[in-house]
């Protein structure tokens, strides 16, 4: 679903800054995987790089059979439209249109605004009661569940989340890891990048960065914990 | 001081990340300024012009005109002033031969023939000592052209008429005479015949001589008739007058006097600038209030945006008057540019206003300094307002405590404004048809500001267009009347009132060049009814073939008591058609001679021209009137293969015609003059249409900035900028549409004031009439809608450029 294929990024002129080396990396679908590192280690870029939002200095990116690295601006357009979704640590939804809508706008932007019924979505986030709140009237969480699911309402394949549970308490952090867990296991690639090493715990796989390095790859190094063991 | 230093730099930095925004408010406040600046600057102008003028050229304090026909021999007017008790106090004397004349100064192109006066002066020092001559290049008249066929053109003939500064002309007898160059005199500064609305400059000759060349002109051999005194600072003008008007009573002749301020040209230049500057007045107000407006609204928002600094630096603790100080400081600095561009702008303005005034007043002297201490004044309220929309948002910031302004993320999400009141509101479309129409009711308050911006300068754009179309429309009205269905007709005055059947006046109609005439008896008239008004009624056979009156109201049988007024008179009469009005008419008591009869004439008809006054007869009225058979006008029709130029010259040399002119010879001139005042207009009115654009662009940017993460957050989804370009500009649209309703409103209000307030105090003689042409409602429609509303097109690049990643971890 996703591969990336000695992938480096490099910012700046002169003497660079490079978030990214020389990076290979294989996400199938229904993967939960968690991206862990400290803040500067690139794992951020690299979320943005798959999802389209940045381009890598060199290196391939393919993405549900697309290579993003190749592609060009409209091309990049549509492969946000169709096959990514994200999730971020401040939200980012409309402050102007309710949850219902916002959800809405994620079918709308994907061009299946006919084919959703946010009510239903909302519903499986638990927001059923929730449809016609404006942003500012829903708690945090509620918020961020709104934004999962407005991704959700996309119906891409792979959903790219940074630091979804970052702004939220425990409780409410939990059970947005329970709904991103569900969308992997209903066979969606999940990328969750973090610094939350508790959240590591629950994910399929854990690939740790640092300095723009991948350290580790692999199943969580105690195994996989379910979400009652989590805690923060 | 270090502090200081460090707010300023850095006040230097958010001046410098915010630059082209911040150059725009400058412009905001510049022309705002600038044109209130530049337009009420000209009345300054003007005052210090013309008294500067009359000063160089030492205008008469007192002038002594002899009765009609009466002359008296060179040397005894001026001998008369210097006998009187108080000769001391005279300080010139001028002598001066003042004869009526008619004047050729056709070129090879054009044709005119005017009526004219000669004046004749000594000119032993080249000149009169009081009223004197000035010419702008070249010189005068020197002591060796006394008695020679020499002499001076006035300056405003030669120019509306594009006469070579010398040349020949020919004057009453076919006498010829060189003009060796062209001159102004205070007397001629503004030419207003009598019965007329309109200046005459272009149809009315001064012709300026030594004494000697007048007296052989005029066959008046050693006379004079008219003497013109200076008196000394701190003279008893009146006591003078009495003196010298008695000692020339002594004499044996009839003698009218005439002070300085009642000199017809002297009182119109003055009273021309009060009443031009008050509608200059009135639109520089309200181009300022929209810039202020605008100011307020750009810089609020663009201070807003430091709402989060703000709280960071209450949590540090840094006290509220401290954190004040940038963004007063940043906006006291754009406010600051702002006044130099107000300075720019005022000048430019200035330059458009001078160039203008130098064409329609010509005057020897201009004084257009740059108005400082006026300027100063607006300057202030210039300089504080931009403070006020700094302070405003730092005052709502400081109120709030630190945590709630540095709080990110959804605690900070700001409040729904009115979008909840249409959340059951659904318009047709995806969720992209409904998001600018949240967003504007997300924040009612920025959109209403923003609106209320824009539609200030709609207003003033309605206002100041339909002004010149409401100009422009009477102008129309009043030349399509005139021209009726004989566009080329000729008014031919007769030198007094004479029978129809005169062998002067039958030769008229007889001319080879004429084919049809109408003898017509002009009448100057008083109404009384609502308000007294002075009416030129010219009575004429309504049933004519050559020209009728066109008419708005009533019919033309009107009988020989009717009379068909203008629509303005009559609303200011309180008539209607069918009603009476009181009308103090004259009656003809003898061959030469009307004494005055009050009678009450039926309003049988409202005619189409916008000129107050001109009021219309039929010659069954002649009867009562006494005056049967009788004329002092002639209208005549060039005949076949003969044009306007062919009249005046064959009809020129009878001695029964005063002058020659074709009839719409008035509303001609009338419109070069309002195609100058037009013009004036016109350059302000770009200066609004700036102030517009301007205004549009700087709230798209900054709207711009204020949704960037929204933006991002699309673009994220992968929708692709040009539909966020046309959420922006749906928002914009609403703005505009809602601005411009706003704005049409208030212009239709303002110009309504316009036309039936102060036009009608300070211009009552022409009925303005409200009206929008095509061209302004257009305008009105293209820069408030359509201007505003692609105003986010400008914010496309940067949209395309933006650095997603960035922009979507940015903390609110």
């Amino acid at each position: 679903m996703i591969e990336l294929l000695n992938v480096s990024k490099r910012f700046g002129d002169g003497v660079p800054i490079v978030a990214l080396a020389d990076v290979d990396l294989k996400v199938e679908g229904g993967e939960f995987v968690v991206v862990l590192g400290p803040s500067g280690s690139g794992k951020t870029t690299l979320l943005n790089m798959v999802g389209a939002l940045d381009n890598p200095t060199e290196g391939s990116i393919v993405v549900d059979g697309f290579d993003i690295s190749k592609a060009s601006r409209k091309e990049l357009f549509e492969f946000r439209r169709k096959t990514v979704s994200f999730i971020f640590q401040s939200f980012n939804i409309f402050p102007g249109l309710t949850a219902a809508e916002n959800v809405q706008f994620g079918a709308d932007a994907a061009g299946r605004g006919d084919e959703v019924d946010p009510a239903v979505i909302l519903d499986a986030v638990g927001l059923g009661d929730r449809l016609d709140q404006f942003p500012h009237e829903l708690s945090g969480g509620e918020q961020q569940r709104v934004a999962i699911a407005r991704a959700l309402a996309t119906g891409n394949p792979v959903m790219l989340a940074d630091e979804p549970t970052g702004e939220l308490d425990f409780t409410t952090g939990v059970q947005i890891l329970e709904l991103l867990q569900k969308q992997a296991a209903e066979g969606r690639a999940v990328l969750v990048v973090t610094h939350n090493r508790e959240i590591s715990r629950i994910a399929d796989r854990v690939v740790e960065l640092s300095s723009g390095h991948i350290i580790s790859d692999g199943p969580p190094a105690e195994g996989k914990a379910s979400l009652d063991e989590l805690h923060w | 001081m270090k502090d200081w230093y460090l707010i300023l730099r850095w006040s230097w930095r958010d001046l410098r990340k915010y630059w082209v925004k911040v150059i725009a408010i400058a412009l905001v406040i510049g022309i705002g300024t600038g044109a209130y600046a530049g337009l009420t600057s000209t009345a300054n102008w003007r005052r210090d012009s013309n008294e500067a003028s009359m000063e160089l050229l030492n205008m008469y304090d007192v002038r002594f005109e002899l009765a009609t026909d009466s002359s008296v021999a060179a040397g005894e007017l001026a001998a008369a002033a210097a006998g009187i008790e108080h000769a001391a106090w005279v300080d010139d004397t001028v002598e001066r031969l003042i004869r009526p004349t008619q004047v050729d100064a056709s070129t090879a192109g054009e044709t005119v023939l005017v009526p004219g006066e000669i004046v004749g002066v000594d000119i032993i020092d080249g000149g009169p000592a009081v009223n004197g001559w000035y010419t702008e290049t070249g010189s005068g008249l020197t002591a060796a052209d006394a008695g020679e066929p020499v002499v001076l053109l006035e300056e405003g003939f030669a120019f509306h008429n594009d006469l070579p500064k010398a040349g020949t002309i020919t004057v009453s007898g076919g006498v010829e005479l060189e003009y060796v160059n062209t001159a102004m005199t205070p007397e001629f500064f503004i030419v207003v015949p009598e019965n007329t609305t309109s200046f005459a400059q272009g149809t009315y000759a001064g012709v300026f001589t030594s004494l000697e060349t007048a007296q052989d002109l005029t066959g008046l051999e050693g006379a004079v008739n008219d003497l013109i005194v200076t008196v000394a600072d701190d003279a008893d003008r009146d006591v003078v007058a009495t003196e010298i008007k008695n000692a020339i009573t002594e004499l044996g002749v009839g003698v009218n006097t005439i002070v300085r301020e009642d000199d017809p040209s002297y009182r119109l230049l003055f009273e021309d600038v009060e009443n031009d500057q008050e509608f200059f007045n009135i639109f520089a107000l309200l181009i300022f209030v929209g810039a202020v407006m605008g100011a307020f609204n750009l810089i609020t928002r663009l201070s807003e945006a430091q709402r989060r600094e703000i709280g960071i630096a209450m949590a540090i603790g840094v006290s509220p008057r401290k954190i004040a100080i940038r963004p007063l400081l940043v906006g006291a600095q754009i406010a600051l540019l702002g006044v130099v561009f107000g300075v720019a702008v005022g000048v430019l303005i200035g330059s458009l206003m001078r160039s203008v005034m130098d064409t329609l007043l010509l005057l020897p002297v201009w004084l257009t300094d740059f108005q400082w201490s006026l300027f100063f004044w607006v300057a202030v309220v210039g300089f504080i307002v931009p403070f006020l929309a700094a302070a405003y948002p730092v005052w709502r910031a400081v109120r709030v405590k630190p945590i709630e302004a540095i709080r990110t993320g959804h605690l900070a999400a700001r409040g729904g404004g009115l979008a909840p009141l249409i959340k059951r509101f659904r318009l047709p479309g995806d969720t992209f048809a409904q998001l600018p129409f949240r967003n504007l009711l997300r924040a009612p308050r920025r959109a209403i500001l923003t609106a209320l911006g824009i539609a200030a300068i709609m207003a003033v754009l309605v206002g100041f267009l339909g002004a010149i179309d409401s100009f422009v429309g009477a102008l129309d009205r009043g030349t399509t009347m005139v021209e009726g269905n004989s566009p080329d007709r000729m008014v031919v005055s007769l030198e007094g009132v004479l029978p129809v059947d005169h062998p002067g006046v039958t030769a008229i109609a007889e001319a080879e060049s004429v084919d049809g005439t109408v003898p017509v008896l002009q009448l100057g008239a008083r109404a009384e009814g609502d308000e007294e008004l002075l009416l030129l009624v010219e009575v004429l056979d309504l049933d004519n073939e050559l020209w009728q009156p066109a008419l708005a109201a009533g019919s033309l049988d009107v009988g020989d008591n009717g009379v068909i007024l203008a629509e303005v008179a009559a609303d200011d009469l309180g008539v209607d058609v069918g009603d009476s009005v009181r009308v103090i008419v004259p009656v003809r008591s003898g061959e030469n001679t009307f004494r005055f009869v009050e009678t009450d004439l039926n309003v049988a008809g409202l005619h189409e021209s916008p000129i107050r006054f001109n009021a219309y007869m039929d010659d069954a009225a002649l009867t009562p009137l006494g005056a049967e058979g009788v004329a002092n006008v002639v209208y005549a029709n060039p005949a076949s293969g003969f044009d306007s130029g062919d009249v005046q010259r064959e009809l020129f040399g009878l001695d029964t015609v005063g002058s020659v002119q074709k009839a719409t010879a008035a509303s001609d001139d009338l419109d070069d003059l309002m195609a100058q005042f037009v013009g004036i207009l016109q350059a302000v009115a770009f200066f609004v249409l700036l102030l517009a654009v301007l205004m549009a662009f700087n709230s798209a940017s900054i709207s711009f900035e204020e949704r960037q993460r929204e933006h991002a957050t699309m673009f994220a989804y992968g929708v692709r900028v040009r539909k966020a370009l046309r959420m922006a500009v749906v928002e914009n649209l609403t703005i505009g549409i809602v601005a411009t309703l706003i704005g049409f409103g208030g212009g239709l209000w303002m110009l309504w004031w316009v036309v039936n307030v102060t036009a009608a105090e300070t211009m009552p003689d022409i009925g303005l009439v409200m009206e929008l042409s095509p061209t302004t409602l257009f305008t009105v429609v293209v820069l408030g809608i359509a201007a505003v509303a692609l105003a986010p097109l400008f914010t496309a690049r940067r949209m395309r450029r933006m650095d997603l990643p960035g922009t979507l971890r940015v903390m609110e």
